[in-house]
Protein backbone atom coordinates (compact mmCIF):
# COMPACT_ATOMS: atom_id res chain seq x y z
CA UNK A 1 0.00 0.00 0.00
CA UNK A 2 1.19 2.71 -1.11
CA UNK A 3 0.39 5.64 1.77
CA UNK A 4 3.00 8.09 0.94
CA UNK A 5 1.59 8.29 -2.24
CA UNK A 6 -1.92 9.94 -0.94
CA UNK A 7 -0.24 11.78 1.58
CA UNK A 8 2.16 13.39 -0.92
CA UNK A 9 -1.21 14.60 -2.73
CA UNK A 10 -2.81 16.10 0.30
CA UNK A 11 0.65 17.70 1.17
CA UNK A 12 0.39 19.38 -2.63
CA UNK A 13 -2.91 21.04 -2.23
CA UNK A 14 -5.19 18.65 -4.01
CA UNK A 15 -8.45 19.76 -4.77
CA UNK A 16 -11.04 17.09 -7.34
CA UNK A 17 -14.66 16.53 -7.24
CA UNK A 18 -16.28 13.32 -7.45
CA UNK A 19 -17.41 14.93 -10.53
CA UNK A 20 -16.65 12.07 -13.46
CA UNK A 21 -20.49 12.44 -14.42
CA UNK A 22 -20.32 16.27 -14.92
CA UNK A 23 -17.63 15.33 -17.36
CA UNK A 24 -19.68 12.41 -18.81
CA UNK A 25 -22.64 14.61 -19.50
CA UNK A 26 -20.74 16.73 -21.90
CA UNK A 27 -20.47 14.34 -23.85
CA UNK A 28 -23.03 14.50 -26.74
CA UNK A 29 -24.38 11.27 -25.68
CA UNK A 30 -24.16 10.44 -22.56
CA UNK A 31 -25.88 6.93 -21.99
CA UNK A 32 -24.44 5.44 -25.18
CA UNK A 33 -20.82 6.58 -23.52
CA UNK A 34 -21.81 4.57 -19.95
CA UNK A 35 -22.06 1.56 -21.73
CA UNK A 36 -18.97 1.99 -23.77
CA UNK A 37 -15.79 0.84 -21.76
CA UNK A 38 -13.39 2.57 -24.43
CA UNK A 39 -15.30 5.75 -24.77
CA UNK A 40 -15.98 5.60 -20.69
CA UNK A 41 -12.54 5.40 -20.15
CA UNK A 42 -11.73 8.22 -21.80
CA UNK A 43 -14.40 10.33 -19.40
CA UNK A 44 -13.18 9.34 -16.48
CA UNK A 45 -9.17 10.30 -18.04
CA UNK A 46 -10.73 13.08 -19.15
CA UNK A 47 -12.09 13.73 -15.65
CA UNK A 48 -8.77 13.26 -14.18
CA UNK A 49 -7.23 16.08 -16.07
CA UNK A 50 -9.56 18.58 -15.95
CA UNK A 51 -9.38 18.64 -11.72
CA UNK A 52 -5.17 17.86 -12.14
CA UNK A 53 -5.02 14.49 -10.40
CA UNK A 54 -3.24 11.30 -10.75
CA UNK A 55 -6.42 9.91 -9.67
CA UNK A 56 -8.93 8.41 -12.38
CA UNK A 57 -12.07 7.82 -10.52
CA UNK A 58 -14.79 6.10 -12.01
CA UNK A 59 -18.67 7.33 -12.18
CA UNK A 60 -20.58 6.49 -8.84
CA UNK A 61 -22.82 3.62 -10.23
CA UNK A 62 -23.59 1.66 -7.39
CA UNK A 63 -26.53 -0.02 -8.87
CA UNK A 64 -24.25 -1.86 -10.69
CA UNK A 65 -23.63 -4.50 -8.50
CA UNK A 66 -27.14 -5.26 -7.66
CA UNK A 67 -27.89 -5.79 -11.19
CA UNK A 68 -25.30 -8.65 -11.32
CA UNK A 69 -26.32 -10.29 -8.26
CA UNK A 70 -29.84 -10.44 -9.08
CA UNK A 71 -28.39 -11.30 -12.58
CA UNK A 72 -27.84 -14.84 -11.17
CA UNK A 73 -31.40 -15.52 -9.85
CA UNK A 74 -32.63 -14.65 -13.82
CA UNK A 75 -33.84 -11.44 -12.71
CA UNK A 76 -33.21 -8.58 -15.47
CA UNK A 77 -31.19 -5.50 -15.19
CA UNK A 78 -34.33 -3.51 -15.62
CA UNK A 79 -36.21 -5.33 -12.69
CA UNK A 80 -33.15 -5.41 -10.79
CA UNK A 81 -33.33 -1.37 -9.87
CA UNK A 82 -36.67 -2.08 -7.41
CA UNK A 83 -36.54 -5.50 -6.78
CA UNK A 84 -35.87 -6.68 -3.19
CA UNK A 85 -36.04 -10.03 -1.42
CA UNK A 86 -39.20 -11.12 0.43
CA UNK A 87 -38.45 -14.02 2.08
CA UNK A 88 -35.65 -16.32 3.23
CA UNK A 89 -33.63 -18.36 0.31
CA UNK A 90 -32.83 -21.61 0.29
CA UNK A 91 -29.92 -23.09 0.55
CA UNK A 92 -29.09 -24.18 -3.26
CA UNK A 93 -30.02 -19.95 -4.05
CA UNK A 94 -27.70 -18.89 -1.19
CA UNK A 95 -24.83 -21.37 -2.31
CA UNK A 96 -25.45 -20.16 -6.39
CA UNK A 97 -25.24 -16.60 -4.95
CA UNK A 98 -22.07 -16.54 -2.76
CA UNK A 99 -19.98 -19.18 -4.55
CA UNK A 100 -20.27 -18.13 -7.91
CA UNK A 101 -16.44 -17.45 -9.01
CA UNK A 102 -17.28 -14.88 -12.13
CA UNK A 103 -20.25 -13.36 -13.42
CA UNK A 104 -20.69 -12.11 -16.51
CA UNK A 105 -21.38 -8.42 -15.80
CA UNK A 106 -23.90 -6.17 -16.95
CA UNK A 107 -23.12 -3.58 -19.91
CA UNK A 108 -22.52 -0.39 -17.34
CA UNK A 109 -20.02 -3.50 -14.92
CA UNK A 110 -18.27 -4.62 -18.39
CA UNK A 111 -18.28 -0.99 -19.10
CA UNK A 112 -16.08 0.19 -15.80
CA UNK A 113 -14.35 -2.63 -16.22
CA UNK A 114 -13.00 -1.97 -19.78
CA UNK A 115 -13.04 1.67 -18.40
CA UNK A 116 -10.27 1.26 -16.40
CA UNK A 117 -8.52 -1.63 -18.68
CA UNK A 118 -8.13 2.08 -20.68
CA UNK A 119 -6.88 4.03 -17.47
CA UNK A 120 -4.72 1.56 -16.70
CA UNK A 121 -2.43 2.34 -19.97
CA UNK A 122 -1.88 6.15 -19.13
CA UNK A 123 1.40 5.98 -16.32
CA UNK A 124 0.52 9.03 -14.78
CA UNK A 125 -2.86 7.77 -13.88
CA UNK A 126 -4.06 5.75 -11.05
CA UNK A 127 -7.00 3.50 -12.18
CA UNK A 128 -9.52 3.96 -9.29
CA UNK A 129 -12.43 1.19 -9.37
CA UNK A 130 -15.24 1.39 -7.10
CA UNK A 131 -18.17 -0.42 -5.99
CA UNK A 132 -21.11 -0.17 -3.44
CA UNK A 133 -20.17 -1.35 0.23
CA UNK A 134 -21.61 -5.02 1.32
CA UNK A 135 -23.87 -3.27 4.13
CA UNK A 136 -24.74 -0.59 1.48
CA UNK A 137 -25.93 -3.35 -1.40
CA UNK A 138 -27.77 -5.59 1.77
CA UNK A 139 -30.08 -2.08 2.55
CA UNK A 140 -31.16 -1.85 -1.49
CA UNK A 141 -31.61 -5.77 -1.67
CA UNK A 142 -34.64 -5.10 1.47
CA UNK A 143 -37.61 -3.43 0.80
CA UNK A 144 -37.72 -2.34 4.52
CA UNK A 145 -33.66 -2.87 5.58
CA UNK A 146 -33.87 0.01 8.49
CA UNK A 147 -36.58 -1.95 10.46
CA UNK A 148 -35.68 -4.88 10.13
CA UNK A 149 -32.09 -4.06 10.99
CA UNK A 150 -33.54 -2.32 13.80
CA UNK A 151 -35.51 -5.94 14.83
CA UNK A 152 -31.84 -7.08 14.88
CA UNK A 153 -30.30 -4.97 16.92
CA UNK A 154 -33.50 -5.47 19.72
CA UNK A 155 -31.86 -8.56 20.02
CA UNK A 156 -33.95 -10.86 17.40
CA UNK A 157 -32.38 -13.37 16.53
CA UNK A 158 -32.57 -15.02 12.45
CA UNK A 159 -34.34 -18.26 14.42
CA UNK A 160 -37.49 -15.89 15.67
CA UNK A 161 -37.79 -13.85 12.44
CA UNK A 162 -38.17 -14.78 8.92
CA UNK A 163 -37.07 -11.07 8.19
CA UNK A 164 -33.89 -11.20 10.16
CA UNK A 165 -32.99 -14.44 8.39
CA UNK A 166 -33.49 -12.68 5.23
CA UNK A 167 -30.88 -9.79 6.77
CA UNK A 168 -28.56 -11.67 7.20
CA UNK A 169 -28.84 -13.74 4.26
CA UNK A 170 -28.07 -10.34 2.17
CA UNK A 171 -25.50 -9.28 4.11
CA UNK A 172 -23.90 -12.87 2.94
CA UNK A 173 -24.65 -12.67 -0.67
CA UNK A 174 -23.70 -9.16 -0.89
CA UNK A 175 -20.14 -9.33 0.60
CA UNK A 176 -19.97 -12.24 -2.24
CA UNK A 177 -20.92 -10.06 -4.86
CA UNK A 178 -18.93 -7.00 -3.84
CA UNK A 179 -15.89 -9.26 -3.22
CA UNK A 180 -16.59 -10.31 -6.94
CA UNK A 181 -16.72 -7.14 -8.22
CA UNK A 182 -13.74 -6.04 -6.56
CA UNK A 183 -11.76 -9.29 -8.12
CA UNK A 184 -12.90 -8.44 -11.55
CA UNK A 185 -11.99 -4.54 -11.14
CA UNK A 186 -8.60 -5.54 -10.07
CA UNK A 187 -8.16 -7.56 -12.51
CA UNK A 188 -8.91 -4.98 -15.18
CA UNK A 189 -6.13 -2.39 -14.02
CA UNK A 190 -7.41 -0.83 -10.93
CA UNK A 191 -5.02 -0.23 -8.36
CA UNK A 192 -7.18 1.74 -5.94
CA UNK A 193 -11.14 0.71 -4.59
CA UNK A 194 -13.37 3.26 -3.38
CA UNK A 195 -15.88 0.97 -1.23
CA UNK A 196 -18.99 3.40 -0.67
CA UNK A 197 -21.50 2.83 2.19
CA UNK A 198 -23.74 5.45 2.82
CA UNK A 199 -25.61 3.53 4.50
CA UNK A 200 -23.61 2.26 7.28
CA UNK A 201 -24.74 5.07 9.20
CA UNK A 202 -27.19 6.73 12.22
CA UNK A 203 -30.51 6.48 9.55
CA UNK A 204 -30.20 2.68 9.14
CA UNK A 205 -27.82 1.64 12.48
CA UNK A 206 -29.41 3.65 15.34
CA UNK A 207 -26.80 4.92 17.98
CA UNK A 208 -28.86 4.09 20.91
CA UNK A 209 -29.08 0.35 20.00
CA UNK A 210 -25.22 0.65 19.84
CA UNK A 211 -24.72 2.22 23.01
CA UNK A 212 -27.07 -0.39 24.83
CA UNK A 213 -24.39 -2.97 23.73
CA UNK A 214 -25.75 -4.09 20.15
CA UNK A 215 -23.11 -5.91 18.50
CA UNK A 216 -24.76 -4.72 14.73
CA UNK A 217 -22.05 -2.26 13.74
CA UNK A 218 -18.97 -5.10 13.81
CA UNK A 219 -21.50 -7.34 12.17
CA UNK A 220 -22.84 -5.49 9.64
CA UNK A 221 -20.44 -3.03 8.44
CA UNK A 222 -17.01 -3.72 10.25
CA UNK A 223 -16.79 -7.54 9.50
CA UNK A 224 -17.81 -7.70 5.65
CA UNK A 225 -15.82 -4.60 5.16
CA UNK A 226 -12.29 -5.54 7.41
CA UNK A 227 -12.32 -9.00 5.26
CA UNK A 228 -12.73 -6.63 2.15
CA UNK A 229 -10.12 -5.01 3.10
CA UNK A 230 -7.99 -7.98 3.99
CA UNK A 231 -8.68 -8.73 0.40
CA UNK A 232 -7.39 -5.65 -1.27
CA UNK A 233 -4.26 -5.52 0.84
CA UNK A 234 -3.32 -9.20 -0.37
CA UNK A 235 -3.94 -7.86 -3.83
CA UNK A 236 -1.96 -4.75 -3.32
CA UNK A 237 -4.71 -2.21 -4.07
CA UNK A 238 -5.01 0.84 -1.94
CA UNK A 239 -8.53 1.39 0.08
CA UNK A 240 -10.30 4.24 -0.13
CA UNK A 241 -13.57 4.63 2.41
CA UNK A 242 -16.29 6.31 1.23
CA UNK A 243 -19.43 6.88 3.54
CA UNK A 244 -21.34 10.08 3.06
CA UNK A 245 -24.12 9.27 6.14
CA UNK A 246 -24.58 10.55 9.00
CA UNK A 247 -21.91 8.95 11.72
CA UNK A 248 -21.28 9.02 15.05
CA UNK A 249 -17.62 9.47 15.84
CA UNK A 250 -17.32 5.93 17.00
CA UNK A 251 -17.78 4.81 13.28
CA UNK A 252 -15.49 7.21 12.20
CA UNK A 253 -12.95 6.24 14.56
CA UNK A 254 -13.54 2.66 13.41
CA UNK A 255 -13.26 3.54 9.62
CA UNK A 256 -10.25 5.28 10.12
CA UNK A 257 -8.16 2.84 12.33
CA UNK A 258 -9.84 -0.27 11.44
CA UNK A 259 -10.33 -0.37 8.01
CA UNK A 260 -7.11 2.15 7.74
CA UNK A 261 -7.60 3.24 4.16
CA UNK A 262 -5.50 5.31 2.29
CA UNK A 263 -8.40 8.07 2.28
CA UNK A 264 -11.96 8.55 4.22
CA UNK A 265 -14.12 10.19 2.62
CA UNK A 266 -16.95 11.59 4.83
CA UNK A 267 -20.59 13.67 4.21
CA UNK A 268 -20.90 17.51 4.67
CA UNK A 269 -22.18 16.33 7.85
CA UNK A 270 -18.98 15.67 10.04
CA UNK A 271 -16.46 18.38 10.44
CA UNK A 272 -13.46 17.07 9.28
CA UNK A 273 -10.94 19.59 11.42
CA UNK A 274 -13.06 17.51 14.69
CA UNK A 275 -12.68 14.47 13.12
CA UNK A 276 -9.37 14.98 12.38
CA UNK A 277 -8.67 13.57 15.68
CA UNK A 278 -10.32 11.04 15.46
CA UNK A 279 -8.07 9.93 12.49
CA UNK A 280 -4.15 8.88 12.50
CA UNK A 281 -2.49 11.09 10.54
CA UNK A 282 -1.82 8.87 7.70
CA UNK A 283 -5.29 8.67 6.52
CA UNK A 284 -6.24 11.58 3.74
CA UNK A 285 -9.56 13.05 4.90
CA UNK A 286 -11.51 13.79 1.44
CA UNK A 287 -14.27 15.96 0.87
CA UNK A 288 -16.70 17.62 2.00
CA UNK A 289 -17.99 20.36 0.35
CA UNK A 290 -22.28 20.32 0.84
CA UNK A 291 -22.60 19.49 -3.38
CA UNK A 292 -25.66 17.81 -3.12
CA UNK A 293 -27.22 21.60 -2.76
CA UNK A 294 -24.94 23.16 -5.41
CA UNK A 295 -27.85 22.61 -7.57
CA UNK A 296 -29.48 25.58 -5.40
CA UNK A 297 -28.13 29.17 -5.67
CA UNK A 298 -30.96 29.88 -2.68
CA UNK A 299 -29.42 26.74 -0.55
CA UNK A 300 -26.12 27.28 -1.41
CA UNK A 301 -24.35 30.59 -2.96
CA UNK A 302 -21.31 30.43 -4.65
CA UNK A 303 -20.13 32.70 -2.06
CA UNK A 304 -20.91 30.39 0.64
CA UNK A 305 -19.18 27.72 -1.58
CA UNK A 306 -16.03 29.71 -1.51
CA UNK A 307 -16.41 30.73 2.35
CA UNK A 308 -16.67 26.72 3.65
CA UNK A 309 -13.83 26.05 1.61
CA UNK A 310 -11.50 28.40 3.04
CA UNK A 311 -12.58 27.41 6.21
CA UNK A 312 -12.12 24.05 5.19
CA UNK A 313 -8.32 24.52 4.51
CA UNK A 314 -7.87 27.01 6.93
CA UNK A 315 -9.10 24.65 9.98
CA UNK A 316 -7.54 21.47 8.35
CA UNK A 317 -3.80 23.87 8.58
CA UNK A 318 -4.29 24.66 11.85
CA UNK A 319 -4.66 20.85 13.33
CA UNK A 320 -2.40 19.85 10.99
CA UNK A 321 -3.85 17.18 8.99
CA UNK A 322 -3.34 15.53 5.30
CA UNK A 323 -6.95 16.96 3.17
CA UNK A 324 -8.15 16.16 -0.31
CA UNK A 325 -10.46 19.28 -0.62
CA UNK A 326 -13.41 17.48 -2.88
CA UNK A 327 -17.10 16.70 -2.41
CA UNK A 328 -19.09 14.99 -0.08
CA UNK A 329 -20.16 12.63 -2.35
CA UNK A 330 -20.64 12.45 -6.27
CA UNK A 331 -21.35 15.59 -7.67
CA UNK A 332 -24.51 14.92 -10.50
CA UNK A 333 -24.98 16.33 -13.57
CA UNK A 334 -28.99 18.07 -13.42
CA UNK A 335 -29.49 19.43 -16.41
CA UNK A 336 -31.49 22.63 -15.21
CA UNK A 337 -28.75 23.74 -12.89
CA UNK A 338 -25.17 22.78 -14.92
CA UNK A 339 -24.37 26.01 -15.06
CA UNK A 340 -25.06 26.50 -10.92
CA UNK A 341 -22.87 23.08 -10.09
CA UNK A 342 -20.13 23.63 -12.61
CA UNK A 343 -19.55 27.73 -11.09
CA UNK A 344 -19.19 26.26 -7.33
CA UNK A 345 -16.90 23.14 -8.83
CA UNK A 346 -14.70 25.69 -9.79
CA UNK A 347 -15.05 27.68 -7.33
CA UNK A 348 -14.06 24.71 -4.81
CA UNK A 349 -11.34 24.02 -6.82
CA UNK A 350 -9.73 27.61 -7.60
CA UNK A 351 -10.28 29.42 -3.97
CA UNK A 352 -7.09 30.82 -3.11
CA UNK A 353 -6.66 32.04 1.08
CA UNK A 354 -4.26 35.08 1.97
CA UNK A 355 -1.89 32.99 2.57
CA UNK A 356 -1.07 31.58 -0.96
CA UNK A 357 -1.07 35.34 -2.01
CA UNK A 358 0.20 37.54 0.49
CA UNK A 359 1.26 35.65 3.48
CA UNK A 360 -1.56 37.08 5.83
CA UNK A 361 -4.10 35.50 7.40
CA UNK A 362 -8.27 34.43 7.45
CA UNK A 363 -10.17 34.41 3.87
CA UNK A 364 -9.86 38.16 2.52
CA UNK A 365 -8.63 36.68 -1.01
CA UNK A 366 -11.89 33.99 -0.49
CA UNK A 367 -13.74 37.13 -0.69
CA UNK A 368 -12.12 38.70 -3.85
CA UNK A 369 -12.68 35.38 -5.70
CA UNK A 370 -16.35 35.48 -4.57
CA UNK A 371 -16.38 38.92 -5.76
CA UNK A 372 -14.98 37.39 -9.08
CA UNK A 373 -17.72 34.31 -9.13
CA UNK A 374 -20.32 36.56 -8.37
CA UNK A 375 -19.66 38.81 -11.45
CA UNK A 376 -19.63 35.44 -13.64
CA UNK B 1 -50.75 0.09 34.26
CA UNK B 2 -53.83 1.82 32.20
CA UNK B 3 -54.08 0.09 28.56
CA UNK B 4 -53.80 3.95 27.27
CA UNK B 5 -50.25 3.93 29.19
CA UNK B 6 -49.25 0.10 28.34
CA UNK B 7 -49.99 1.28 24.31
CA UNK B 8 -47.92 4.54 24.85
CA UNK B 9 -44.74 2.54 25.98
CA UNK B 10 -45.58 -0.29 23.18
CA UNK B 11 -45.33 2.39 20.81
CA UNK B 12 -42.31 4.62 22.57
CA UNK B 13 -40.54 1.30 22.70
CA UNK B 14 -41.45 -0.17 19.39
CA UNK B 15 -43.22 -2.94 20.73
CA UNK B 16 -45.24 -3.85 17.70
CA UNK B 17 -46.54 -7.26 19.44
CA UNK B 18 -47.29 -5.77 22.83
CA UNK B 19 -48.71 -2.88 20.75
CA UNK B 20 -51.27 -5.30 19.22
CA UNK B 21 -51.84 -7.17 22.22
CA UNK B 22 -52.85 -4.38 24.07
CA UNK B 23 -54.55 -2.33 21.23
CA UNK B 24 -56.82 -6.18 21.69
CA UNK B 25 -57.01 -5.94 25.00
CA UNK B 26 -58.56 -2.59 25.19
CA UNK B 27 -60.70 -2.68 22.19
CA UNK B 28 -62.01 -6.51 23.97
CA UNK B 29 -62.97 -3.71 27.21
CA UNK B 30 -65.00 -1.36 24.83
CA UNK B 31 -62.45 0.90 24.80
CA UNK B 32 -63.31 3.74 21.73
CA UNK B 33 -60.62 3.21 18.95
CA UNK B 34 -60.45 7.05 18.92
CA UNK B 35 -59.76 7.19 22.84
CA UNK B 36 -56.92 4.90 22.06
CA UNK B 37 -55.48 6.94 19.15
CA UNK B 38 -55.91 10.19 21.15
CA UNK B 39 -54.74 9.03 24.56
CA UNK B 40 -51.81 6.75 23.92
CA UNK B 41 -50.85 6.74 19.93
CA UNK B 42 -50.58 10.63 19.29
CA UNK B 43 -48.80 11.54 22.46
CA UNK B 44 -46.39 8.51 21.87
CA UNK B 45 -45.66 9.42 18.37
CA UNK B 46 -45.40 13.00 19.40
CA UNK B 47 -42.73 11.86 22.19
CA UNK B 48 -41.20 9.79 19.96
CA UNK B 49 -40.78 13.19 17.38
CA UNK B 50 -39.41 15.06 20.56
CA UNK B 51 -37.15 12.60 21.15
CA UNK B 52 -36.21 12.13 17.51
CA UNK B 53 -35.46 16.10 17.49
CA UNK B 54 -33.27 15.63 21.23
CA UNK B 55 -31.13 13.12 18.92
CA UNK B 56 -32.07 10.45 21.43
CA UNK B 57 -33.96 8.59 18.98
CA UNK B 58 -33.10 8.06 15.23
CA UNK B 59 -34.76 6.85 12.40
CA UNK B 60 -34.57 3.09 13.16
CA UNK B 61 -36.24 3.79 16.34
CA UNK B 62 -39.05 6.00 14.30
CA UNK B 63 -39.54 3.48 12.51
CA UNK B 64 -39.93 0.74 15.05
CA UNK B 65 -42.44 3.07 16.92
CA UNK B 66 -44.52 3.44 13.36
CA UNK B 67 -44.51 0.13 13.39
CA UNK B 68 -45.99 -0.31 16.68
CA UNK B 69 -48.62 2.04 15.54
CA UNK B 70 -49.45 0.66 12.69
CA UNK B 71 -49.90 -2.77 14.37
CA UNK B 72 -52.83 -1.19 16.60
CA UNK B 73 -54.11 0.66 13.60
CA UNK B 74 -54.58 -2.82 11.82
CA UNK B 75 -57.07 -3.41 14.60
CA UNK B 76 -58.49 -0.06 14.94
CA UNK B 77 -58.57 1.13 10.97
CA UNK B 78 -61.40 -1.56 10.70
CA UNK B 79 -63.83 -0.34 13.56
CA UNK B 80 -63.59 3.13 12.76
CA UNK B 81 -64.63 2.41 9.18
CA UNK B 82 -67.61 0.10 10.23
CA UNK B 83 -68.81 3.36 12.80
CA UNK B 84 -68.24 5.92 10.22
CA UNK B 85 -65.81 7.41 12.48
CA UNK B 86 -63.15 9.81 10.03
CA UNK B 87 -59.85 11.52 10.58
CA UNK B 88 -59.68 14.99 10.56
CA UNK B 89 -56.73 15.41 7.55
CA UNK B 90 -56.44 12.93 5.04
CA UNK B 91 -52.57 13.18 3.12
CA UNK B 92 -51.66 11.79 0.03
CA UNK B 93 -48.09 10.96 -0.37
CA UNK B 94 -45.62 9.87 -2.79
CA UNK B 95 -41.76 9.45 -4.29
CA UNK B 96 -41.80 11.57 -7.30
CA UNK B 97 -41.69 9.82 -10.82
CA UNK B 98 -38.57 8.44 -11.44
CA UNK B 99 -37.18 8.01 -7.96
CA UNK B 100 -37.46 4.83 -6.34
CA UNK B 101 -36.08 5.84 -3.07
CA UNK B 102 -39.05 5.31 -0.27
CA UNK B 103 -37.30 4.91 3.32
CA UNK B 104 -37.70 8.70 3.72
CA UNK B 105 -41.57 8.47 2.76
CA UNK B 106 -42.29 5.64 4.64
CA UNK B 107 -41.12 7.26 7.74
CA UNK B 108 -42.85 10.09 7.02
CA UNK B 109 -46.12 8.61 6.38
CA UNK B 110 -45.72 6.27 9.77
CA UNK B 111 -45.17 9.61 11.65
CA UNK B 112 -48.31 11.77 10.07
CA UNK B 113 -50.46 8.07 10.91
CA UNK B 114 -49.23 8.49 14.24
CA UNK B 115 -50.52 12.26 13.74
CA UNK B 116 -53.46 11.18 13.58
CA UNK B 117 -54.01 11.30 10.21
CA UNK B 118 -55.50 9.20 7.33
CA UNK B 119 -52.62 8.59 5.14
CA UNK B 120 -53.00 7.38 1.71
CA UNK B 121 -49.62 6.38 0.23
CA UNK B 122 -49.25 6.51 -3.56
CA UNK B 123 -45.68 4.52 -3.17
CA UNK B 124 -42.50 5.25 -5.42
CA UNK B 125 -41.88 6.64 -8.68
CA UNK B 126 -45.12 8.66 -8.76
CA UNK B 127 -46.17 10.31 -12.43
CA UNK B 128 -47.86 13.54 -11.76
CA UNK B 129 -50.78 12.37 -13.40
CA UNK B 130 -51.58 9.37 -10.89
CA UNK B 131 -50.64 12.50 -7.88
CA UNK B 132 -53.36 14.50 -9.30
CA UNK B 133 -55.92 11.44 -9.75
CA UNK B 134 -55.57 10.55 -5.95
CA UNK B 135 -56.07 14.38 -5.35
CA UNK B 136 -59.54 14.42 -7.77
CA UNK B 137 -60.20 10.66 -6.22
CA UNK B 138 -59.61 10.74 -2.77
CA UNK B 139 -59.88 14.95 -1.82
CA UNK B 140 -56.48 15.43 0.70
CA UNK B 141 -55.94 17.90 2.12
CA UNK B 142 -52.36 17.92 2.36
CA UNK B 143 -50.18 16.40 -0.57
CA UNK B 144 -46.71 15.12 0.55
CA UNK B 145 -44.07 14.67 -2.15
CA UNK B 146 -40.34 12.88 -1.24
CA UNK B 147 -37.54 13.10 -3.62
CA UNK B 148 -34.24 11.77 -2.81
CA UNK B 149 -31.56 12.86 -5.88
CA UNK B 150 -31.44 16.01 -7.43
CA UNK B 151 -31.72 14.34 -10.51
CA UNK B 152 -35.52 13.40 -9.83
CA UNK B 153 -36.33 16.83 -7.94
CA UNK B 154 -37.59 18.59 -11.21
CA UNK B 155 -40.91 16.05 -10.68
CA UNK B 156 -42.10 18.10 -8.10
CA UNK B 157 -42.67 21.17 -10.36
CA UNK B 158 -44.18 19.35 -13.08
CA UNK B 159 -46.53 17.80 -10.05
CA UNK B 160 -47.02 20.90 -8.90
CA UNK B 161 -47.79 22.40 -12.21
CA UNK B 162 -50.03 19.09 -12.65
CA UNK B 163 -52.03 20.03 -9.99
CA UNK B 164 -52.57 23.39 -10.92
CA UNK B 165 -53.45 22.33 -14.55
CA UNK B 166 -55.95 19.88 -13.17
CA UNK B 167 -57.58 22.75 -11.17
CA UNK B 168 -56.84 20.98 -7.99
CA UNK B 169 -53.31 23.48 -6.71
CA UNK B 170 -55.58 25.77 -4.66
CA UNK B 171 -57.47 22.61 -3.05
CA UNK B 172 -54.17 20.89 -1.46
CA UNK B 173 -51.15 21.75 0.53
CA UNK B 174 -48.38 20.83 -1.03
CA UNK B 175 -44.93 19.69 1.24
CA UNK B 176 -41.96 18.50 -0.36
CA UNK B 177 -38.94 16.81 1.33
CA UNK B 178 -36.00 14.51 0.88
CA UNK B 179 -32.33 15.00 1.14
CA UNK B 180 -31.22 17.34 -1.43
CA UNK B 181 -34.03 19.23 -0.87
CA UNK B 182 -34.45 22.85 0.51
CA UNK B 183 -36.82 25.27 1.82
CA UNK B 184 -35.26 27.79 -0.82
CA UNK B 185 -36.50 25.17 -3.33
CA UNK B 186 -39.60 25.02 -2.24
CA UNK B 187 -40.17 28.55 -2.20
CA UNK B 188 -38.71 28.37 -5.87
CA UNK B 189 -41.41 25.58 -7.37
CA UNK B 190 -44.08 27.33 -5.12
CA UNK B 191 -44.44 24.11 -2.66
CA UNK B 192 -46.40 25.51 0.58
CA UNK B 193 -43.98 23.81 2.70
CA UNK B 194 -40.46 22.20 3.52
CA UNK B 195 -39.76 19.91 6.30
CA UNK B 196 -36.20 18.27 6.94
CA UNK B 197 -36.88 15.43 8.78
CA UNK B 198 -40.16 13.08 9.62
CA UNK B 199 -41.25 14.52 12.97
CA UNK B 200 -41.00 18.56 11.18
CA UNK B 201 -43.35 17.16 8.85
CA UNK B 202 -46.08 15.96 11.59
CA UNK B 203 -45.72 19.28 12.98
CA UNK B 204 -45.79 21.32 9.47
CA UNK B 205 -48.93 19.79 8.69
CA UNK B 206 -51.10 20.80 11.82
CA UNK B 207 -49.52 24.14 11.38
CA UNK B 208 -50.11 24.29 7.60
CA UNK B 209 -54.08 23.52 8.71
CA UNK B 210 -54.29 25.43 11.44
CA UNK B 211 -53.96 28.47 9.06
CA UNK B 212 -55.61 26.98 6.58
Amino acid sequence: MNRQFYLDLAAAGLRMPIGTDLILHAESKPEEVRNDGAALGRVVERAARRWHTPLAVPLMDLRLEKIDLLALTGISAQEAEGYHFTAPMDEDTLTKLCGAQTVGGCPGSCARDEALRYVATKEDLVPVGMTIGPFSLTTRLLADPITVTALAGMGISWEDSEDVQLLWQCVRISEAAVLRSIRSQIAHGARAMMICEPTACTAFISPRQLKAGSDLFERLVMGPNLRLKAMLEEAGCDLIFHDCGELIDPMVKAFAHRLHPVILSLGNSRKLWEDARLVPKDVVLYGNLPSKSFYSDGAMPVEEVIGRTGELITRMEECGHPLIVGSECDVLFVPEASDRIWKKVDAMISVKLCSDRNGGTGCQAAAETATEFAAG
Amino acid sequence: MTQSKELYDAILNGDAKKAYAVTQAAIDRGLAPMTLISESMVPAMDEVGRLFEAEEYFVPELLLAGRAMKSSMELLRPLMISSGQKFSTRVVIGTVKGDLHDIGKNIVASMLEGGGFEVIDLGADVAPEKFVAAVEERKPQIVCMSALLTVTMPAMKTTIDALASAGLRTKVKVLIGGAPVTSQYAKEIGADGYSENASGAVSLVKNLLAVA
